[in-house]
């Protein structure tokens, strides 16, 4: 049973991880052959895994409604919600529109969808900018480093911060706040973004090594 | 679909969820947490419906039917994941989960090595080659990347102590990655204003006829809701304090 539960799983991580490294390296016909295949068995399995989710959230509002717990009528607008856009996506065939009409499932994403997601985000903006008003203090000078990057960033974005700063400096005609964006993104911020990019690879190279040689297995749960 | 009425009823399902979600600003609500549960059921719906016709029937189901009898075991992979809600044989789930771990880290080594890695070096040292016709202002620029990224990488090497040097070195990263935090932090900020811009855009537009006053009607409506709820919160509040004195 150990084999069954434990030796085959491990055995399939190192080898389909193994091809799949030797893919890049050998550019042969058999290779591209055998990375489009596994590419489409892998978007066939991660879909899968969204079911996991999907079952898991409907069980868990579900278990909600029937105890009554606290709250459980809420519960309910997810199974609506759910029901929605699911149906008309089925009586649509999931295409959002026909012969430039709107379909169910169009409309569903418009006036449904479309707010939700995006009122949602839309939100965060007031979340984002109070907790940095609560929770950011100027003590030090990498933090006064930060705010001015920030500042300039948002002044920058905005037309009344460009009139302003055209207003203020403009008479210097040393450089608009535009180009002192661009000059951030392109230099100061590549830097950063450089090395936070080296450190992830390398952090990421020596756990996939980890994952193919079967030394982290913490995702195939215990005994 | 696109008849008048179905356009009302748009225009007011998505005034009022949009309103509903922005009630929460002034405080946890009723109304908030229906629209948060809704988005809830609607965006697992939508992705639903995106993998049933954009992954399982066009790459599973019809290939299937067509003779492509391999795609069983992809499938056979898929179905393993779902063993996890059946406790005494969830070790199967195993099957799936190593295939998406074996595939994703044999992919990731390879591409990540060549674009995030040798890449960004290359990227970092490549312009130097060309340092006899550069202008003195680019010159800065590629010296202020290099040492730049070299001394981010300092602040996050931990395998010596950080004094003298070394110290020296991680402090100026620090300073980098303080301006790039910043400068993300307000491109996120800009980000989600143009995202509440389009918000307050779209309830403008539902507050017109075409859409039968959804928007001021809404609005009013979840005013009278909040000074409702405060009343009979207040009531409520003085039938227990009586209560209690009794």
């Amino acid at each position: 049973m150990l084999i069954i539960k434990k030796y085959i799983p491990l055995a399939i991580v190192m080898i389909v991880g193994l091809l799949t490294l030797a893919t890049y390296y050998v550019p042969a016909k058999a290779s591209q052959a055998y990375l489009s295949t596994l590419n489409q068995w892998e978007v066939i399995v991660s879909g899968f895994a969204f079911l996991l989710g999907l079952i898991s959230l409907l069980m868990t509002h579900y278990k909600k409604i029937v105890r009554h717990e606290d709250g459980w009528g809420y519960s309910i607008f997810v199974f609506l919600g759910f029901l929605a856009v699911v149906i008309p996506g089925i009586i649509s065939h999931g295409a959002q529109a026909d012969n430039g009409t709107l379909t169910s499932l169009g409309w569903s994403f418009r006036y449904l969808y479309n707010p939700l997601a995006s009122t949602m985000f839309a939100v965060l903006a007031f979340y984002i900018v109070s907790t940095a008003f609560r929770s950011f203090r100027i003590k030090s000078a990498q933090a006064f480093v930060l705010f001015i990057a920030a500042f300039i960033l948002i002044l920058g974005n905005v037309p009344a911060g460009q009139m302003l700063w055209d207003t203020l400096l403009g008479w210097t005609g040393c450089c608009s706040i535009s180009d002192i964006i661009q000059w951030i993104m392109q230099v100061p911020s590549v830097a950063a973004k450089r090395g936070i990019m080296i450190g992830i690879t390398i952090g990421a190279v020596v756990t996939s090594l980890k994952i193919i040689f079967g030394i982290e297995r913490q995702y195939m749960g215990r005994d | 679909m696109e008849n008048s009425l179905s356009v009302i009823l748009g225009g007011w399902l998505s005034a009022g969820i949009t309103i509903f979600l922005f009630s929460f600003l002034y405080k946890d609500n009723p109304l908030f947490k229906i629209a948060e549960h809704l988005y809830l059921g609607v965006g697992m719906g939508w992705w639903f419906i995106v993998l049933l016709y954009g992954t399982w029937i066009p790459k599973a189901y019809e290939p299937f039917m067509q003779g492509e009898y391999l795609l069983i075991i992809p499938v056979l992979l898929g179905i393993s994941l779902v063993t996890q809600f059946i406790p005494r044989i969830s070790w199967v789930s195993r099957y799936g989960f190593t295939f998406i771990m074996g595939y994703g880290a044999g992919l990731v080594l390879p591409l990540n090595l060549a674009t995030d890695f040798m890449a960004q070096i290359g990227g970092t040292i490549k312009p130097f080659a060309a340092i006899a016709s550069m202008s003195a202002g680019e010159f800065i620029n590629y010296f202020l990347i290099a040492a730049g990224a070299v001394c981010v990488l300092t602040y996050f090497y931990f395998s010596v102590e950080h004094k003298g040097f070394i110290k020296k070195a991680s402090n100026i990263g620090i300073y980098f990655l303080m301006i790039y935090f910043g400068a993300s932090f307000g491109n996120t900020v800009m980000a989600r204003f143009s995202l509440l811009y389009g918000r307050f855009d779209m309830l403008y537009d539902f507050s017109g006829a075409r859409y039968a006053f959804a928007t001021p009607v809404i609005i009013l409506l979840t005013v009278c809701f909040f000074v409702y709820r405060h009343i009979a919160d207040k009531k409520k509040a003085g039938i227990t304090k009586t209560a209690k004195a009794e």
